[in-house]
């Protein structure tokens, strides 16, 4: 094994641990699969590209004003829509049996809003390109910053999650929302702040891409559905399996394309999720939930 | 006085448009679909863009000369999602209802396949522009031309020919899935094992991959002389930023579709100087004096280079129409019969149609030199010698 | 009952009018029945199974696509009829194959799981496709567009009959069953297993043929297209704006998205995706019954 696949393998786990933490809180809290998490990620991408284009501001820099934007965006759709209507609960409900549907509308305008303002016209900028060098690995500045980042708010936040009082809560919200309201847990609070977080996780992830990938409106799918295998992987709403399901992946594709040939990797991928979907729904490291 | 000075400027401007409605003749609508939306809608703004500034050109120069008489141009334009059927509706819509004069090619492959029986059956032609493939030969010639060197096939064969005269003897191919990558790998191996040039790695790879470490470690192990990747444009970012990482080193790296994107270099820089990509066309080539102003007036416009591929075909087809309406006038059958016939002088140099293809413009290769696209094969077109690639 | 007089009265003077069509000649306008034909047909069928049994597909192209590459290996060496039920054959068998495990996962799980299948069907053929050295394929002498046409509404209107039967079948009692509560169902002696396949499979059959049809319309097969994910949105989309509570809904959803695609889209693309978005988060939101459940409610006032 080599420590360059260990490093490609961690990067690419690292990124795809960070883009599903965004989804798999949106979903644990709201129940909301959100099919447009990966635009989130195409917007902060496109913050990053303007903000060093415009006004020369690094991507380092960027993360703040990505998760901000992104951020702020949880933040109006939630107090401006969704509050409202998880407060009636036919409404509710209706919203939670067709979430997949309805955030599909939310992708679709989303992308072609930006590919409105921006044209569809491929991005790209260089940041961090230089090589370098040690332990066996060649690595540029790009990918470590990526590998860095994405890293550090997977541990990050589960520490907030097992430390902070606030991330109690949330986790109760998760696993008993019933009960959590019950016990006195403010679960509107809880779930506009945890909307909050994973639009602004999306939007980070998107600033770390945008170094590495070309950046165009229609870029985003890929991260969802990337996210998508990883939650199912983890099982949904299982935020720390989540964080070790996108290492797993990242480790699956790696060195399953290592072992058989790059052309197999998305029906490495594909197969690996439709049958984890079929055999063990909960997830791979999950214990058995109640399917609703 | 401001408002007198209005009225004033007001009346002046009314007299101008009265003057130009009595002078001006009936507008030539030419009629074209774009993959706007969809799988392929990054393509489009570099088409469009040089659509756009053909028009802008024709209309300053007075019109659009229909066999000596100078008419304006406009466009009539569709989304076609990226989804042949819809273009396919898209064409009978321009032909039938919204009766267009002239009709401009579409984006891709497929949506070009997809029009050839139309327009055989509505009689009426069109000159395509960006499609790509041996197939295009097996379409009945008649009301659709090609005028893309880029044909798989010759792209094989050509390619072989140059490596073989930079004296290349081993070659790692790395090719995505899709239909174009495959058809020139397809050529690709035989011609580059009739040239004696041995190939070391031969792989695969999905279009939605993330992560080439795997190939590429593949490639160092065998320390080829070249790196041929048929990428498409998300792919082949990632194997720039790659091969820079893993320290590729052999001197002849091709990259095939995006290179000449211009968000390509951005993004990639200095590393990717002296890359190799397949196009026939380069503002610097002096025997085709339309070249470098085109390239200029696209830049002043647009604020960016044209991309060596989409929009230079794109402008060509449109010069070809140009010229066979200025000699044909509008008529269906005569048009078809100047395209098939004349030889066009176009940005890209002399072109002329033997059957639905381009006879005239050879299969080239372009090389990234110090942030400018140069024509480096055949010699016959070069602009700049190879340089072999030194590092990344 | 009245309204289901008028809406036999309604589809028959549809169907005359679209027989009509082609006589007139125009192409265009044949080209869009053809394609509101076909959201018919895909919308119907995926109706039988997700609309009754709310088991909400997300990936119902892969049988269009499965029929489409069908017919791409098979034209040319058969009859273009033997062809397109070679299609339909192959998507229902498909069907049956991957139905048993399938349909055994419920909710979110089985939404998710019908859109990743449909990605792994096509990986899967694109890889079987480069194995052969085939990169994309190339049909010659298809039919015109008129009998296409008069195909394509055939299985509309074969896909509508089948689903207005379904729903007043006892097979269709126990589809709503099952979508209503699958377990109670299953307690008091509904066969859930079978009929779940049963409508699985039937649903597949005639987007099949639809694929075929669509592969000669365009003569061109290429994986990334046949195996479009924006289609199985679409179906979900019309399905929804439509109403699926009763047959009518998949026709007024199909209707409605011609209609609004062709006044908006060809001109303004982004705007018409967009507003096309916003039309489908209202209508999840505030219009559950679809356009269909509107209308009722309006016949139900009179």
């Amino acid at each position: 094994m080599s420590a360059q696949l260990l490093f490609a393998a961690l990067v690419a786990g690292s990124l795809y641990a960070l883009v599903a933490l965004g989804l798999n809180l949106v979903y644990g809290t709201l129940r909301l699969l959100n099919i447009a998490h990966g635009d989130l990620v195409m917007i902060g991408a496109y913050v990053s590209f303007w903000m060093l284009s415009l006004f020369g501001l690094p991507p380092v820099l960027s993360i703040f004003v990505a998760a901000a934007l992104c951020g702020g965006f949880g933040w109006v759709i939630y107090v401006g829509m969704f509050r409202k209507l998880l407060a009636t609960p036919a409404l509710a409900q209706r919203l939670e049996a067709n979430s997949l549907i309805l955030f599909y509308g939310v992708s679709v305008i989303l992308q072609n809003c930006v590919a409105l303002a921006f044209t569809s016209t491929a991005r790209g900028y260089q940041y961090l390109n230089e090589v370098h060098k040690f332990a066996g690995i060649a690595a540029s500045g790009n990918r470590l910053m990526l590998f860095g980042v994405a890293l550090a708010l997977c541990l990050g936040m589960l520490l907030f999650l097992r430390f902070h009082l606030f991330g109690w809560s949330l986790r109760a919200v998760i696993e008993r929302r019933d009960a959590a309201a019950v016990v006195g847990v403010d679960v509107d609070r809880v779930q506009m702040v945890t909307i909050c977080i994973g639009f602004a996780i999306a939007g980070v992830a998107g600033v770390l891409v945008s170094m590495t990938e070309q950046i165009t409106p229609f870029m985003g799918f890929p991260f969802t559905i990337a996210a998508f295998v990883v939650i199912v992987l983890g099982g949904l709403g299982n935020i720390f399996a989540g964080i070790v399901a996108g290492f797993a992946l990242g480790f699956i594709e790696t060195f399953g394309v290592a072992l058989t040939s790059a052309t197999y990797r998305s029906i490495l991928i594909y197969g690996l999720f439709v049958g984890v979907l079929l055999l063990r729904p909960q997830g791979l490291f999950g214990k058995a939930i109640k399917i609703r | 006085m401001r408002l007198l000075t209005k009225l004033k400027s007001l009346v002046a401007a009314a007299a101008v448009v009265a003057a130009s409605v009595a002078q001006a003749e009936e507008p030539v609508r030419i009629g074209y679909s774009m993959s706007l939306t969809g799988l392929f809608a990054q393509a489009a703004p570099s088409q469009v863009n040089a659509f756009e500034l053909w028009k802008d050109k024709v209309n300053a120069a007075g019109g659009l000369d229909v066999a000596g008489t100078k008419r304006p141009v406009e466009f009539v334009t569709y989304d076609d999602q990226s989804n042949p059927a819809n273009a396919v509706r898209i064409y009978e819509k321009l032909i039938a209802e919204d009766k267009v004069d002239l009709l401009a090619a579409p984006w891709s492959t497929p949506i070009h396949l997809a029009l050839a029986p139309i327009l055989s059956r509505h009689k009426f032609p069109m000159v395509g522009n960006t499609a790509a493939s041996v197939q295009l030969r097996e379409i009945a010639p008649g009301y659709i031309w090609f005028p893309t060197a880029v044909i798989p096939d010759r792209v094989g064969e050509e390619l072989a020919a140059f490596m073989k005269s930079k004296d290349i003897k081993s070659a790692a191919i790395l090719s995505n899935v899709l239909p174009l990558s495959q058809e020139i790998k397809s050529f690709l191996v035989p011609a580059l094992e009739k040239h004696g040039i041995s190939i070391s790695v031969n792989e695969n790879y999905p279009p939605d991959i993330k992560d080439m470490t795997t190939l590429l470690t593949q490639v160092n192990e065998t320390a080829p002389d070249a790196v041929i990747v048929l990428s498409y444009p998300a792919d082949s970012f990632l194997f720039a930023a790659q091969a820079k990482e893993l320290g590729i080193k052999a001197p002849f790296v091709l990259s095939l579709i995006g290179a000449t994107f211009g968000s390509y270099q951005q993004a990639l820089g200095e590393s990717v100087n002296n890359m190799v990509t397949v196009g026939h066309w380069s503002p610097n080539q002096a025997d085709w004096p339309k070249a470098k102003p085109f390239f200029e007036a696209y830049k002043a416009k647009y604020n960016e280079a044209p991309d060596a591929l989409d929009s230079v075909l794109a402008y060509m087809s449109l010069e070809i129409l140009e010229q066979a309406v200025a000699k044909a006038g509008l008529d269906k059958e005569k048009i078809r019969e100047a395209v098939s016939t004349m030889t066009f002088d176009t940005i890209n140099g002399p072109v002329k149609f033997e059957g639905v293809q381009n006879s005239v413009t050879p299969t080239s290769f372009l090389q990234i030199q110090d942030g400018s696209l140069e024509l480096v094969w055949p010699d016959s077109v070069k602009t700049k010698d190879f340089r072999p690639k030194t590092g990344w | 009952m009245k309204t289901l007089s008028i809406d036999l009265v309604a589809g028959i003077v549809l169907l005359a009018a679209a027989l009509v069509l082609p006589l007139t000649g125009m192409d265009y306008l044949v080209g869009i029945a053809f394609n509101l034909a076909m959201w018919v047909a895909l919308t119907q069928s995926w109706s039988i199974l997700s609309a009754m049994t709310g088991y909400v597909s997300l990936g119902h192209v892969v049988f269009c696509g499965i029929g489409a590459y069908m017919v791409a290996l098979t034209t040319g060496s058969l009859p273009l009829a033997a062809s397109l039920g070679f299609a339909g054959l192959a998507a229902g068998v498909s069907a049956l194959v991957i139905g048993l495990p399938v349909l055994r996962v419920r909710g979110p799980y089985f939404v998710i799981l019908t859109f990743g299948l449909a990605e792994l069907v096509k990986n899967v053929i694109v890889q079987i496709e480069t194995g052969l050295g085939q990169f994309s394929r190339l049909i010659f002498d298809a039919p015109p567009l008129n009998s296409l046409y008069l195909v394509m509404l055939g299985l509309a209107v074969a896909v509508t009959v089948a689903a207005v039967f379904v729903r007043h079948s006892k097979l269709g009692r126990g589809l709503i069953a099952i979508r209503e509560n699958e377990e109670a169902a299953e307690a008091i002696g509904v066969p859930v297993i079978r009929l779940k396949l049963i409508a699985f499979v039937a649903a597949a059959i005639i987007p099949g043929i639809v694929g075929g049809v669509m592969l000669l319309r365009t003569s061109y097969f290429e994986a990334a297209q046949a195996f479009d994910p924006v289609i199985s949105f679409s179906i979900v989309t019309m399905a929804i704006v439509g109403g699926s509570g009763s047959a009518r809904g998949p026709i007024l959803g199909a209707f409605a998205f011609v209609l609004l695609s062709e006044l908006l889209w060809a001109r303004f693309p982004q705007l018409y995706m967009i507003i096309l978005g916003i039309l489908l988060i209202l209508f999840i939101l505030f219009v559950p019954r679809g356009l269909s459940g509107l209308l009722d409610r309006k016949e139900a006032r009179q």
